[in-house]
């Protein structure tokens, strides 16, 4: 048997997947699309607590990132980013 | 001298999932992705429906009249398509965004969830039966879309599942990191039922299909002299929240059995709870399970489960949303289970109709004590499931 060091779960779901679109390559599409909006996203949280660190150290380094942990009044400004970040994204066409 | 084992420090192995820097931050952007497809397309969609496309359709004389037809006259809409698309993806997103973090913990939390398992210093238990057959319901596909849900093992003595399904749940509900406070089930109905009786004092709780006891817990909370067991037919579940209520100091007995014939003598539980667990299952195993209920439940006991609203309950547009996740979140006896009353479900077991019940009950954290007297009284009504409210079903043998 695997040892607990070793396992590695399963990223796929067992099931069928349903398509939304007439052309299932847009559902392809549509996770590749949220999957690199969500990397933008920790790309600005990365960005964001380096000048963060540097407003309040002036200096940083990759442990000091790792160590950071972001006070209640930061977590909620990086929602509120998050929150209006997605609604430019994700903004949809008038229905026709 | 040696230490008393009893006074050990309780380490709590949720403070083993950590997560770096860029982990958390895809955890957040996930989780409002979630909240962006359940809240803000979600009313999108409703008011498309509401504004234009049900008003057209009627123009028409074809305005739908049930939830298989609304879903037919949307599913080729773009607010259809959009909003179940991202719903799914973020859906998936949840556990994915968890799972190199717990793969990473996984040696240690399967040390101490041992180490608890052996000690049991709360003075709970966690009692395995590795002979258990999983019912096909629960293993023929990933429900909620988690790659292995509650029961999958990939090494011995395994708790991987319990934490990818509690940490992948707080991304879905924004705990982590935290955009609100979850609704709180079992604080709500325990609550709920210290007001309807008053003089109510189980001497044993049951929770069946418990996962990791989270809704499990504020029971023993409200009833604190009582003996808590949950059930359910995944081990690496119970392991994790056996350890969980260790360190919590709440004594929990987890055993692994199939809620639809237990071990446990005739009239053993004076109060049986579950939570989200019915339309989980098949609708053959909710009768039998419903049957081991009426088999479980002592004289003057009481049995209540939070449930999803039936059929009959809400709007042909609500059960069209319900129903959604029936094909699209793995949960294949979501419509099929909501098809019935509830009512005449306990009736059918074995409860008698007129102590069998079925209602909505205020959430306590976001009602407050003051509105919920009102509640009690009959002045004012709850808010709908999902809406602020649980629904509940239940029977009492008073």
């Amino acid at each position: 048997m695997t040892t607990s060091a070793e396992v590695r779960l399963p990223r796929q779901t067992k099931g069928k997947r349903p398509h939304f679109f007439d052309d299932p390559s847009i559902d392809q599409m549509m996770t590749f699309l949220l999957e690199l909006t969500t990397e933008v996203g920790v790309l600005r949280e990365r960005l964001d607590t380096v000048e963060r660190l540097l407003d309040s150290k002036g200096s940083v380094t990759r442990a000091a990132i790792e160590a950071y942990q972001p006070d209640p009044a930061v977590e909620q400004e990086r929602a509120a980013w998050r929150d209006a970040y997605l609604k430019r994204v994700l903004r949809m066409h008038a229905p026709e | 001298m040696a230490a008393n084992p009893k006074d050990i420090p309780i380490p709590n192995i949720e403070e083993l999932f950590r997560p770096t820097h860029d982990e958390r931050a895809r955890q957040g952007m996930v989780s409002m992705i979630r909240k962006h497809a359940i809240i803000d397309m979600r009313r999108a969609l409703k008011s498309d429906y509401e504004e234009r496309i049900e008003p057209k359709l009627e123009r028409e004389g074809r305005k739908p009249e049930d939830s298989a037809a609304i879903e037919k006259s949307l599913n080729r809409e773009a607010s259809y398509r959009f909003y179940s698309s991202i719903r799914y993806n973020a859906q998936e997103m949840c556990y994915l965004s968890v799972q190199p973090a717990v793969e990473r913990a996984l040696p240690e939390m399967i040390d101490l969830a041992k180490d608890l398992a052996v000690r049991n210093p709360t003075g709970g238990s966690l009692r395995l039966n590795p002979n258990l057959e999983i019912p096909r319901y629960i293993t023929a596909l990933d429900v909620h879309l988690a790659p292995g849900w509650v029961h999958a093992e990939y090494t011995a003595d395994d708790v991987a599942q319990g934490a990818v399904v509690t940490f992948g749940g707080k991304v879905f509900s924004g705990q982590h990191p935290y955009r609100k406070k979850p609704g709180a089930v079992g604080e709500s109905i325990s609550y709920w039922l210290k007001k309807k009786f008053p003089n109510f004092k189980p001497k044993r709780i049951l929770d069946l299909g418990t996962t990791t006891g989270k809704n499990l817990l504020p029971y023993c909370s409200a009833y604190p002299n009582a003996e808590a067991h949950g059930i359910d037919v995944g081990a690496p579940v119970l392991r994790y929240g056996h350890a969980i209520a260790e360190h919590e100091g709440i004594p929990v007995h987890f055993s692994q059995q199939n809620a639809e014939s237990t071990d446990f003598p005739d009239g053993h539980f004076d109060l049986i709870v579950s939570s989200f667990f019915f339309h989980e299952v098949s609708v053959k195993a909710t009768k039998k399970i419903l049957k081991e209920c009426n088999r479980l439940l002592a004289p003057g006991g009481v049995m209540v489960h939070m449930e999803l609203p039936d059929e009959s309950t809400v709007s042909p547009y609500e059960n069209f949303f319900w129903n959604w996740d029936t094909l699209n979140n793995n949960e294949p006896w979501y419509t099929s289970y909501r098809a019935q009353d509830p009512v005449q479900l306990c009736e059918e077991a074995g409860f008698a109709r007129d102590r069998s019940f079925k209602l909505h009950v205020p959430d306590i954290l976001t009602f407050g004590e003051e509105r919920h007297a009102k509640f009690m009284r009959g002045e004012i009504e709850s808010p709908a499931h999902g809406s602020g409210g649980w629904f509940v079903f239940g029977a009492t043998k008073m």
